[in-house]
């Protein structure tokens, strides 16, 4: 009864009202911000006074920020590779693997996720100082990729783990050499867990601040260091319309998802 | 008579193929945490006086509750809100629960500077939720909202609401319908029902959910440092201010390891109650 | 002697302390179709990996028309292989996963194209070409299976149970396709199966595992009537056996003695056998007749009606043995005894001299 949505009677409104109002909370700051990207007011009144494209155009004539996203994207695309090649080969290990302590390997591969990321900012930030890459592009690549790499490795080994491997066996005695059978059969098969790893991947980099704070030096910001540099001096309104941009992305990326999923699905 | 030595020819180990992956944590995950920890009993001086003070004074103590305090209340709030609606999402026609989902996912995904932005110029003194407050008669003069822990509060159930609704509702989808259609011809009314049967059959779900959004809640940087202001600081912000001002790495290694041990503990709790048994 | 066209020289596999397969000796004839039968664990499939390359022997040598194929990998063996699970590409469509094994090979366009449609027209899909895999029921993705291993026409088409997945109704459907397959390509077969029925419907001759091992090979008819151990006895039909002790032995042929003092005399006796060893008499249900007076001494037994199942063809009748042992005979539909017989009441089996075998226990 509970578990039936048409026999929960008034409860069901109760349900509904809940759900209204979450919605709404979660839609709120997303909706505001992009209305205040838009608006006229220098501080962010609301509703806005009147309505203007001059945030955009700062933020566009702004080389700065034009640099730091395209240092921000350089960043991500390296990462997004990277972090797809060692996930598919550790998923590899882990799914078709016949070693001891596979389990606890998984677990080594995942811990990045769990461990709080100031730990790891500022551990490898010691460390970088120490190896002069701090401030530097591979610095930024390598710590994005120890946190990228446990979603990748968490999407493709669950699309492996569904991919029988008899298929594999079968595309050798078709006459595929073992690995001519994974190049064509195993890979675009899982294709949908390698897309689903890339673009997790890339979100991460690409969003990336606590790490980037201090990986940072003033010849090379990400765009999240700046909007947080810019921040912690003022909320202005530029910020509203990066913002709104990152939200852009965000809901293209979500769509490109939805429809890989729709089309493996079939 | 050919005879060929026991191989399995396909299949090798494998652990090959995972090197490079380990090599990479190796270098630079493993070996940087434990050197920052290293220095939590080297720095300044050999000895564990870090510790000491790390524990022992009030100051210091003051950050630990602020850090344990708004992460329970963050799990609290956020599993009282994610119930009903993860319960919402698993019997709700389609479209509308794709369109919740929609909303959650949107909200989860949008970069988390533009979402705590948004709430740092909401909560403002003159922002759109005291307007509200005020014009509804709830409140008469603008109330302070961020710089303090009210205003990591709501900031933090916001981030971590998703992590709650999305593990709930992959249990409570999996909860068979007749088992409440059973404890219904059983006698038990819908409240009964709710109490005694729904809850505790998603109990795991909650106790799993929580236990990820507070340990995420426990180091979390970004949304405290920008919501609460340097009075209300919570363990994250502090080992990076000892760190990053202050370049007391000792300190800031010490309280790196206590929440190190903290999360680590609590993930091998979760991974106890809630990971099927690996059976090779 | 003429080479054989395939030849199982000696197989054994030993994974760590368990044997899977030892000794495993068969030659089998071009175009014939072999199966493997045999429970679980029995060392068929194990022997079909091997054949497939997937793994390799502790021992022992595979040749096909004379030469060893046990150094050659996998994709070189050109051999032909349909699985239990369902292995079709799944990004693939039909027409693309059976083209699959042409492809690799590099053959032109045109010859594909015109493979392909033979081996779906082959397999009775033609004109699925287009569609994919997961828009396919069980029985149509086994058939494109089998329309891509015989694409590249493999000396040896290898089946690993590949119809345990489905339907017992589709399940037979397919038999026959695969019969009228193997009719039309003359391909060499080897199937594998537990399934005794399945391995009767389709093959030439069966072959039947038991622990790593080949009890017996022969033809359906020859495993029947004539089967070489108790395993195989047991495995292929329905048989009740009756315990006893040989009372005298004279070459191939023993007398039994029941525990109730009766004996059976001039049997053929299987597993050798001396004066006073455990063994048990072998009978067909089909073969046991059932009488109110006892039979000419040697043949047959006295035993108590345990109970009556009319089955429509035929009418089953569970019996007790006086040392209490059970086996059940079959009446044919209006057999004078159906409906005058009931539970509790004192009858007769008897048998005739030749159907009745001895297994002694080891």
């Amino acid at each position: 009864m509970l578990l039936d949505f048409g026999k929960l009677g008034s409860w069901k409104w109760i349900l509904i009202a809940i759900c209204t109002l979450t919605a709404l909370f979660l839609l709120l700051p997303i909706v505001f911000i992009i209305a205040l990207s838009f608006g006229s007011s220098r501080w962010l009144a609301f509703p806005p006074p009147g309505w203007t494209l001059r945030w955009y155009e700062e933020l566009f004539a702004d080389p700065r920020w034009i640099q730091s996203a395209l240092t921000s994207a350089k960043i991500a695309i390296i990462v997004t590779i990277l972090s797809v090649a060692l996930g598919l080969l550790a998923s590899f290990a882990l799914v078709r693997g016949r070693f001891r302590g596979r389990a606890v390997l998984r677990a080594f591969f995942l811990t990045p996720m769990v461990l709080p990321v100031v730990i790891l900012a500022v551990a490898l930030y010691a460390g970088f100082l120490r190896l002069g890459i701090n401030g530097t592009l591979t610095g930024f690549v390598i710590a994005h990729l120890i946190v990228a790499l446990p979603f990748s490795i968490i999407n493709i080994s669950a699309a492996l783990e569904t991919f029988d491997p008899a298929i594999e066996d079968a595309a050798v005695l078709c006459g595929a050499s073992p690995w001519e059978a994974r190049y064509r059969v195993t890979l675009p098969a899982i294709s949908h867990g390698l897309f689903s790893a890339a673009i997790f991947s890339f979100l991460i980099s690409w969003d990336e601040v606590v790490l980037a704070i201090f990986m940072a030096s003033p010849t090379l910001q990400t765009l999240p260091v700046r909007v947080w540099t810019t921040l912690r001096q003022d909320l202005t309104p530029v910020i509203a319309a990066v913002s709104t941009l990152f939200v852009v992305l965000t809901i293209v990326l979500m769509v490109a998802t939805a429809l890989i999923r729709k089309g493996t699905s079939k | 008579m050919v005879t060929i030595a026991t191989t399995q020819r396909r299949r090798r180990s494998g652990l090959g193929m995972a090197m490079p992956a380990i090599l990479l944590l190796l270098a630079f995950f493993v070996v940087p945490v434990v050197m920052l920890l290293t220095r939590s009993v080297t720095d300044p001086e050999p000895g564990l006086h870090n510790y000491a003070a790390l524990l022992g004074s009030p100051t210091y103590g003051r950050i630990f509750f602020n850090t344990f305090f708004v992460s329970g209340l963050v799990t609290l709030i956020t599993a009282l809100i994610a119930f009903p609606i993860a319960w919402a999402l698993a019997i709700m026609p389609r479209l509308p629960a794709g369109i919740l989902f929609a909303v959650i996912l949107l909200s989860m995904w949008t970069n988390l500077l533009t979402r705590t932005y948004a709430w740092m110029v909401m909560l403002q003194q003159t922002g759109i939720i005291n307007r509200m407050l005020q014009s509804i008669g709830l409140i008469d003069t603008p109330i302070q909202l961020t710089n303090n822990l009210i205003g990591v509060t709501i900031g933090m159930v916001y981030i971590m609401l998703p992590f709650m609704i999305l593990p709930l509702y992959g249990v409570i989808r999996k909860i068979d319908p007749a088992i409440l259609q059973a404890a219904a011809l059983c006698g038990a009314s819908r409240m009964q029902a709710l109490v005694r049967v729904l809850l505790p059959l998603a109990a795991p779900g909650i106790a799993s959910g929580g236990l990820m959004v507070f340990v995420m809640s426990l180091g979390y940087y970004v949304t405290p440092s920008l919501l609460g202001g340097t009075a209300n600081m919570m363990l994250a912000e502090f080992i990076v201010q000892q760190v990053q001002s202050l370049l007391n790495w000792g300190m800031g290694g010490a309280a790196a390891f206590v929440l190190l041990v903290v999360t680590l503990a609590l993930y091998a709790l979760q991974l106890r109650l809630f990971e099927p048994r690996e059976t090779r | 002697m003429t080479t054989p066209y395939l030849h199982i020289d000696g197989i054994r596999k030993v994974y760590g302390e368990v044997v899977a397969t030892d000794h495993v000796e068969l030659t089998i004839g071009e175009s014939e179709f072999l199966t493997f039968l045999g429970p679980s664990g029995s060392g068929k499939s194990t022997t079909l990996y091997i054949l497939a390359g997937f793994q390799d022997p502790t021992a022992g040598d595979i040749r096909l028309r004379g030469q060893s194929i046990l150094r050659i990998p996998s994709h070189k063996r050109q051999i032909g292989m349909v699985f239990q699970r369902y292995t079709l590409f799944p990004h693939l469509s039909v027409g693309e996963n059976v083209a699959f094994p042409l492809r690799v090979r590099r053959m032109g366009r045109a010859e594909i194209e015109e493979k392909v449609r033979n081996a779906l027209a082959l397999v009775r899909l033609s004109g699925f070409e287009d569609r994919m895999p997961s828009a396919m029921s069980g029985g149509q993705q086994q058939r494109v299976a089998l329309a891509r291993a015989l694409v590249y026409d493999p000396p040896v088409l290898l089946m690993d149970e590949p119809l345990s997945a489905l339907d017992k109704k589709l399940r037979e459907e397919i038999q026959l396709e695969i019969r009228r397959i193997h009719q039309e390509t003359g391909v060499t077969i080897l199937y594998v199966t537990h399934d005794q029925d399945e391995a009767l419907r389709l093959s030439d001759r069966i072959a039947v595992f038991n622990r790593g091992r080949i009890e017996q090979v022969g033809t359906g008819a020859e495993l029947y009537a004539g089967p070489a151990t108790r395993f195989v006895a047991d495995f292929i039909g329905d048989s009740a056996f009756l315990a006893g002790r040989l009372a005298t032995v004279s070459g191939n042929r023993a007398s039994l003695r029941f525990p109730d003092g009766t004996v059976a005399t001039d049997v053929p006796v299987h597993g050798g056998g001396t004066v006073d060893q455990e063994a048990e008499l072998m009978l067909r249900p089909e073969r046991i007749e059932l009488t109110r007076e006892p039979g000419p001494e040697g043949t047959t037994l006295p035993v108590t009606v345990q109970d009556i199942t009319f089955l429509g063809n035929n009418t089953t009748v569970v019996l007790r043995t006086g040392w209490q042992q059970e086996l059940s005979a079959r009446l044919s539909f209006g057999h004078p005894l159906v409906g005058g017989i009931g539970r509790g009441d004192n009858l007769h089996i008897r048998w005739q001299p030749d159907v009745a075998q001895a297994f002694a226990t080891p």
